[in-house]
Order: C-alpha cells, then structure tokens, then sequence
C-alpha cells in the first residue's frame, strides 16, 4: 500500500475512481457490509446482547455458553434468549434481555407451526425474508453465507494474485529457458478439471477436521487450479515493462534483480493487477456459490447463497421467497463488485489522457 | 489427387468412428456368432457329476406331494384393459442391458429387468403363498431339502424358444462361472445349493444346502437362464453382452430400435406372451408400452408429471405431499392428479445412525447409549416428516415373529444423556456448551452420509444434540465415497439404510457375528483376542463382536426349527439393543403417490408385499382418458376430485 502513495500517478487514478459515483458508492457499500458483518453476531444472532438478571449483567454474544440454569430456567442446555425475555416479560421482574435486530441464529429451526417447512416472510416474527425449508430464518444466513463468501472472495484473490504475481514475475523477468517451461507446465496444469479435482479432494479428506479446516481446503484447492491465469498478464506486462529504459538504467546503476522487481516494475504493472481484482471477486464468489449449489462446496449447515438457491430451484411453486432472497442479494452483490471493478478499470484506464493523430 | 483421397478416407474414418461410440446397441450386434461353448458347458457338467446329475423321469419319487398353487386370491382386477402407453422416469441410462457383471446393478435396474423376469413360482404379494411362475407345479420334501420343478411345457422365452430343464442346468452353470465377474452370485450358487437333477425335458430337481425354513423359496425363486442367449458366454462376457437384452420368461422386450442412447428406452409387452391367459398374469402387465425416459433432477422430474409427460410419480418428502401438491392445488382439486397412500407390508428399510463401535470413545457402551438419547427422531418425525413416518423399533423391523416387538427405542432425553455422557466420564461443559472429559476431548463426532435430500434431517438431529452436550459434524459424501469410508470402517457414524429383501427371517450374521468384525475376534476360551484386527469390507459396519451373540446367531443360522429361530432372533435383537451402536431412526410404514386420473388401478390399490406402486403392474391406463383429461383441463371442466385415497387394508401388520 505504501507503493499507491508514493506514486503520484496513483494518486491521481484514485481521485478519478472517485469521481466515478457509481462506482464509488458502490466501493462504500460494500465496505459498510462488510463492516457491519464483522460485527454480524450483535446484529443477527439467537444470543442476547445483553441480560441483566438478579442485578448482573451477562453479554453472551462473544462470552462462552450459558446454561439455561445460570438464568433460573430449568434446562441444562443453550439458553433460548428470545424465550428468556418473553419469560422475563410475563413475570413482570426487574431482569431484562437485550437482543439483536434479528433474534435467530443461521443455524436454529424455528417453526412456528410445530413443522418445518418455508414460512413467507412476516415482519411481526421477525422473519424478514422468510423462513427455508427447514424454518430457519433466511436473512439470518444471507448474511452469514454472504459473509463466508466475501471473506472467502478476498482470500482467494489474495491467494492467487500472490502466487500469479511471483510466477508472472519470474517468467517476464527472467525468461529463457525458465519461462519457456514455466509456461507449458502453466498450459498442462491449468488443463485438469478443476470440479473433478475438488470431488477427489474432498472425499480423501478426514473427517476430523472442522468446518474451518474444510473451509480453508477448499480455498487451498481453488487456489491451487486458478492461480495460472493471472500469470499471463504478469509474464507480458513485466517483459514490456523489462525492456524499457528506466530498467535498463537501474541495472546500470547496480540495482539487484529484487530492486527492480519490486521498486521499479511492480508499480508499474500494478494497474493492470488493480483492474483485475473485482472480477477476480466475481469470479470466486459465482465460483463457491456453483460449487455448493452442486454440493461440492461448504460443508452443510453452513450457510451459503449457494445452498439457498438450491433450495429456491426446489421450492419454486411452493416458496417463492427463497429462490428471490437468495437470488436478488447474488445479483446485488454480483452487480456492485462489478461497478466497482468498472470504476477502477476506467480510472485506471491510460487512453483518457492520449490522443492518437 | 492423393491428398484429396486421403482426407476424405479420414472423413469417412471419423464418421465411422463417431457412429461406433454412438450407437453401441448397433454395433455390438454385428459380433462374431459362430462361438459355442455347448462342449465346454457339457464338460463341466461331467467334471461335477455330484452337483449335475442326469436322472430319467422313472428315477423321479413317487411319494412327492404335487402343489400348483391355483387356489389362491386373482391378482388385477378384471376389469383392465389391455393397451396404452406408460410413461415413467428413470434417474440414469442403464450403463448396459446385462444384469449381471460389473455395472449391472443400476438404478434403472429393476425396470431394464428386476420387474419382468420370472421364477419358478413366487410367493403371492397378500398371502405369500406360492404361486406359479414359469413352473406348473412343484413338490418340496422338507427332509432332503430339495425341491422339484415341473417346467409349464408352454413357457417360452421372449425369442420364443422353449424354456426347459437343460435352462435351469445352464443356470447353475452361468453363476458358477468366473466368466460372469460377479463374485456374490459364484459364491451363492456355489454354497446354497448342491444339486440339481435332470428327470427330462420339463422336470428338474434342485437340493439346497440347508433345511432353513424358508429352503422352498431358495429353490422356487431360482431363475433359469437362456442357454441358447448365452452361447458365445466367455472371457469377453462383460463386453459381448453389454448391449444385447437377455431373452426372459416376462411380458416386456426390448427391441434394439427402441433404444436411444442417454435418452430413453422402450419396452414393448410380446401380444403372443406365452402366460397372457394364465390366472395370476392374465390381468396384470396390461400397458403395450412402458416409456422410460431419463431425468435426472427431482425438480425437473416434478415438473415433467405437473406437465403430464410422465403418468406416476412416487412422493417420498413430506413438503412434496404436503406442499406442492395440496389438496387445493388445482390440479388435485380439479381431480385431474389423484394422491393416494397404501400401507404396505413386509421388511423394512432401516434408516438409522449406525454407529462404529471400535472407534474411540464409541466404544464405551455409555456414550453409545448417550447419542441414543441425544437423538432428536421425534422431532424430526413430527416436525420434519410432518407424521407421515414412524419410529422404527430395532435394526430389523417388518418380519412376523422374527421381529422383536417389546424393544422400544429409545426417545430424546436430555437428562439420561447427560447421565450416560457423565459416566462416560463426559461431565464438564466447554465454552461452545459441548461436553469434555477429564482429559479435555470434546463430545464430538462425524456423521458420514450421502443422503442429500434428507440433508434438513441431519441438520435437526445435530442441533438438537448440542442440547445435551453432543457435537454431531455432518459429512456429506457422495454414494460410493460415503459407503467406501463406512466399508473401510473409517467412520464414526453413518447414516444409511439397507433395503431388505423380502424374505422370512432377518439375517443377522453379516451385521453382528464377530466374523466381519475382526479377524480372530475370540480366544479358544471366549476372552477378546488381543491382537485382532478389524475387518473391512463387510456389512458389520458396527463393528459388533459379542461372545454370545456369536453362538447365538451361529446356532440360529444353522437351526432348521421355526420356533427355536424365533427365540433367537428376539434374543439377539435384545442383546443388539442393549449393545446400542444402532440408533433407529424412522420407518416408512406406507408407499404414497400422486397419478394422473387416467392411470387405473385394481381394488384395493395394491398389493400387501410391494414396495412400489407399479411394482406388480396391475394398473392399466386409459389413452381415451388421457385426451379427455387433457382436454378437460383446457376447458376447466373438472372431475371428482381424489386429494388422498387411503388403501389401509393391510395397516398395522407387518
């Protein structure tokens, strides 16, 4: 980051990203989203924000759990904090509960009819879009799914440009022989079947690893088939960019080999890598959300635009709402990363500033 | 000149090419015919004189007490009508027309051939009384164990050749073989049978190994086998035969030209069918064709039967029942889609948690019983199947006598799994509220499965035993990596069910003798053998080893006396139950479906021992309806509407 302010070129290409609103608001949308999720458990959760019972306070949204004991109920398990504040109500005591905007958790089935099945939205349940098929609240895991996607978005991006950009590099600036047969392994290797290959690794995975771990694998394996196309644009832009004067003469200064790698040729490429990234987004969440539409993806019940929308596509007469909800926030998110991707390929676009006669 | 030459040569090769991957049925019948192995055949007769054994009908005793079962109840009903066209969705392209050898046993299996091809006779879907198949009558002589077989001198196979007693010798041949690359059946008709006697052309013997109760049904339900299909039968097998449908006794052929690859298969019912006028046959089979076209998606297979592109569709999810096609719906209440339930009877599927008791922690009876209690199966029975299913009892519901009915499974109960955690050693809750012991080891394990479509049951039963401290992890493989990893006993719990066959007696041997669950499980003395090794690839997939319960199933699987058998299996289901590696989940005590009006069925719907509705194809359908009814839906006529016919006749019995 320290490069964008060094760079007075980059600094210009920024006040023009600003000046691109649509793009722009679009960057601070998603920015706030992504805030807001960071803190996702104080507003969307089935734990209270806040208890205060005979005179102390609990807050056990981020605290470990709390028996329904600690709070004078008679069950050993998770407290039902929607349950605890209706009680604390209806007893008339001083004791209160606090709980979030939305007071259900991704994970829990809240039936309302004693069966689970997809419930139309109703405000007054505070089941804003609804219920899925099996009564949990689908707001609660849009956000959640959304989240997990995001996240796994930019890991993935920041993945695959490490690597794309190292091999790239190398390729452009070293040549030869090396580039030669970098680029038939890239063609070989970029040639196997990604799906296949996360079917096959995944059914070798052992089973003690958590939903994290499995997470973080399928991240490693998606990585692993999509980090050869960055290359590419690296390999041709670092050898444009090798040839040019100013490298010629840092070599001729005694610049080492890293020196004019990282000082002299990375910031000048680093616009096309910049204008690359929100797609790469696009391209990493369209990619997990077919995968756990298919049922390659995150391990159930993890909550996932993917999953919802295969639940839509079965419940299309029947539950409307969830193939719109799931649906309307893919195309939402889809279309804002991409306006953001249009802002920042514009702005970053050097034909504003050339005149060809 | 030669350059034009050659590239059209090449045009043409990958024309020819193309066409040979395209039309398999085409191109394999063009094999070399000239092949007979009669001399091969007759020579292994010769090498086994023990096993093939050439009699004359003076040989045939003269005591057998002849039955031919014509005194049981009509099957159909009278008034069917011959005719139409049934159409009907399979999930997948049979991988080839053979019903044996590798990739054989398909999904579609069942329609290819499961449901037309015929035994001797076949125990009668209400009483299970043996009727006549391809037999016209039979006698059984208990103390030899064997049965004999009078071949009905009518019976033809479907390329009209003539079925005789040589069929059924060729039969024991063809399994024998190690040609057929089918390792079960080599081993079954190698060890349950011992002989088979040749009177003449239409009267045979069959001996089986053991006097079981149920001897008759292994010797009735054998099928014979065309020896003319099968002359070319070779090292080649799997190949030879990959597209060539084997002639049979049954109603329905399939014709090359009725096959279109990936697509759709035809089967068309032989008018000239040689048992058309027979009592139990003659009002069954009444559709010329059956239409069997491939989709593979659930949703896409709904909207197919909403469009009335297929004639049936068997409804297995609550929300499908319930949801999509309620009673309001337009359709139902038009009375254009009729819905009906028929309770069924016979084995049952045993859907449960299955767990594998040599892994850490499960093999301490009290966790075992803990995650008994942890189960939530009442609410997701009530809750996800809406009470349209029920509790099962043990791991071998369905069978009368066999089945121990005073076992109650256990129900959720928070404090008695927490109890048994506790004495587990399981006492402390961690932050995330699950149990830990002494040592700090979460109460947590994997639940492997494949069954995507039951995927919201596995996601209750998970959240509701984190209420008493149990983390369940749901795995979802696919079919062949689920049942590999629980094959390799690398499983902590698996979800599955195995669909039973529809016999007397449950077999207990494969689930719970210490024989498919260690190699030397025992000591001469009966103590644990130290040094065992489990062992995979079997169906003890819970890893069972239990001294006792080992000469128990070992005395019930050689007893020849009902009554002493009965003991056992209830003791042994006991035994099994205190042992609580299976926790049983819920039973389909009924098959539902939902039909278009003009698909007719008999009175009384079904039949008793069927585990499909069109299983015994007694329905017949209207083509004057179908248009009508079609017609009437444009023009919003609308008939009496038919939202749930409940056939419960045969409820409540097993």
């Amino acid at each position: 980051m320290s490069l964008l302010k060094l760079n007075p070129q980059t600094v210009k290409k920024l006040r023009r990203f600003r000046e691109i609103k649509r793009g722009y608001y679009s960057f601070l949308i998603l920015m706030a989203f992504l805030f807001l999720s960071l803190i996702g458990e104080m507003l969307i959760n089935n734990k209270a924000l806040i208890v205060s019972y005979e005179g102390d306070w609990y807050f056990p949204t981020y605290s470990a759990f709390h028996p329904g004991t600690d709070f004078g109920l008679d069950y050993p398990y998770e407290t039902n904090y929607r349950d605890l504040q209706k009680h604390f109500q209806e007893s008339g005591s001083d004791n209160w509960v606090l709980m979030p905007i939305i007071p259900y958790s991704p994970y829990e089935n809240d039936g309302s009819t004693g069966i689970f099945r997809p419930e139309a939205p109703d405000a007054s349940k505070q089941h804003y879009l609804g219920t899925d098929t099996t009564s949990r609240d689908i707001l609660a895991r849009l956000f959640y799914g959304t989240r997990i996607a995001l996240v796994f978005a930019i890991g993935f991006m920041a993945a695959v440009y490490l690597i794309g950009v190292a091999v790239g590099c190398a390729m452009g600036y070293l040549g030869g022989m090396f580039d030669i047969l970098s680029q038939r392994l890239i063609e070989i290797w970029s040639n196997i079947p990604f799906l296949y290959m996360v079917i096959i690794v995944f059914s070798v995975i052992p089973d003690a690893f958590t939903i994290f771990s499995r997470i973080l694998i399928l991240l490693g394996v998606m990585v692993l088939f999509s980090w050869t196309s960055m290359t590419y644009y690296m390999r041709t832009e670092t050898y444009k960019e090798k040839s040019r004067d100013y490298v010629a003469a840092a070599k001729v200064l005694g610049a080492s080999n890293t020196r004019i790698v990282f000082r002299h040729i990375l910031p000048n490429v680093l616009s096309t890598l910049v204008t690359f990234m929100p797609f790469t987004i696009v391209s990493a969440i369209s990619a997990i959300t077919a995968l756990d539409f298919l049922g390659f993806g995150l391990p159930p019940p993890t909550p996932s635009l993917g999953e919802l929308l295969k639940q839509g596509t079965q419940t299309l007469r029947t539950a409307p709402w969830i193939v719109m909800s799931a649906f309307g926030t893919l195309v939402v998110l889809l279309t804002l990363v991409t306006f953001v991707g249009e802002a920042i390929r514009e702005s970053f676009d050097p034909k504003k500033f050339t005149l060809y006669k | 000149m030669m350059t034009k030459f050659s590239f059209r040569f090449a045009l043409v090769a990958t024309a020819a090419f193309l066409t040979a991957c395209g039309g398999g049925s085409e191109s394999t019948n063009t094999v070399d015919t000239s092949l007979d192995n009669t001399q091969e055949v007759n020579d292994y007769y010769a090498a086994n004189p023990d096993f093939f054994t050439f009699a004359t009908i003076n040989d045939l005793p003269n005591d057998l007490v002849w039955e031919d079962g014509m005194d049981e109840p009509d099957l159909g009903s009278p008034d069917a009508v011959k005719g139409g066209t049934f159409y009907e969705s399979i999930e997948d392209f049979p991988p080839t027309l053979r019903f044996v050898g590798p990739d054989s046993n398909f999904s579609s299996r069942s329609w290819i051939a499961g449901y037309y091809r015929m035994g001797y006779a076949w125990p009668h879907p209400n009483t299970r009384n043996f009727i006549p198949g391809i037999a016209e009558s039979w006698a059984i002589d208990d103390d030899t164990s064997t049965v004999y077989i009078k071949i009905n001198p009518e019976a033809r196979w479907s390329d009209d050749e003539p079925i005789t007693s040589d069929d059924q010798f060729f039969a024991f041949y063809f399994f024998q073989s190690e040609y057929i690359q089918a390792p079960f059946y080599n081993n079954h008709y190698n060890t349950e049978y011992t002989n088979i006697t040749r009177y003449d052309e239409h009267t045979f013997s069959v001996t089986m190994a053991t006097a079981k109760p149920d001897m008759a049904e292994y010797g009735l339900g054998l099928n014979p086998i065309p020896q003319h299909f099968y002359k070319e039968l070779g090292e080649d097998f799997p190949e030879r035969y990959q597209w060539r449908y084997e002639p049979h006794a049954g109603a329905y052929t399939i014709d090359d030209q009725n096959i279109d690859m990936g697509v759709r298969i035809v089967l068309e019912r032989k008018k000239d069918w040689w048992a058309k006028d027979n009592k139990y046959f003659r009002n069954l089979y009444n559709v010329d064709r059956i239409n069997l076209t491939v989709m593979r998606d659930a949703a896409k297979r709904y909207e197919a039967f909403r469009r009335g592109d297929v004639d049936m569709m068997r409804v297995v999810t609550a929300d499908m029942w319930h949801d999509n096609l309620p009673p309001t719906d337009p359709d139902v209440a038009g009375g254009y889609i009729h819905k009906a339930t028929f309770f069924n009877g016979g084995p049952r599927s045993n859907w449960g948690l299955w767990m594998n008791s040599s892994r850490p922690y499960l093999d301490n009876q009290d966790v075992r019983i803990g995650i008994q209690y942890a189960a939530n199966w009442d609410l997701v029975i009530s809750n996800y199947f809406r009470g349209d299913v029920e509790r099962l009892k043990t791991q071998n519901d369905g069978y009368p006598d066999f089945s121990n009915l005073n076992i109650e499974p256990r129900s959720f109960n928070i404090d008695l799994a927490l109890e048994h955690f506790a004495k587990a050693g399981f006492t402390e809750r961690g932050p995330d509220g699950i149990l830990r012991n002494a040592q700090g080891d979460r109460l947590a394990f994997t639940l492997t499965t494949h069954y995507e479509r039951l995927g919201d049951v596995f996601t209750i039963l998970k959240e509701e035993a984190i209420k008493a401290g149990l983390e369940i992890r749901v795995e979802m493989l696919d079919g062949a990596a689920s049942f590999r990893k629980a094959q390799e006993r690398q499983h902590d719990i698996y979800f599955v069910s195995f669909s039973p066959q529809l016999v007397m007696y449950p077999d207990y041997w494969q689930y719970f003798h210490s024989d498919n669950a260690y190699d030397d499980a025992f000591l001469e003395d009966g103590s644990v053998n130290p040094d065992r090794k489990i062992k995979t690839q079997t169906n003890n997939l819970q890893v069972v080893a239990d001294f006792e319960l080992d000469q128990w199933i070992e005395e019930y699987d050689s007893s020849e006396d009902y009554d002493r058998m009965v003991e056992l299996s209830q003791m042994i289901q006991e035994k099994v139950y205190d042992y609580a590696s299976f926790s049983p989940g819920f039973v389909e005590v009924n098959y539902r479906t939902a039909y278009w009006r003009w698909v007719q069925w008999p009175e009384g719907f079904n039949f008793r021992f069927t585990t499909y509705p069109y299983e015994m194809f007694a329905f017949w359908i209207d083509p004057e309806m179908r248009q009508a009814t079609m017609d009437a839906r444009r023009n919003g006529e609308t008939f009496e509407p038919h939202a749930d016919d409940v056939y419960d006749q045969f409820k409540g019995l097993q």
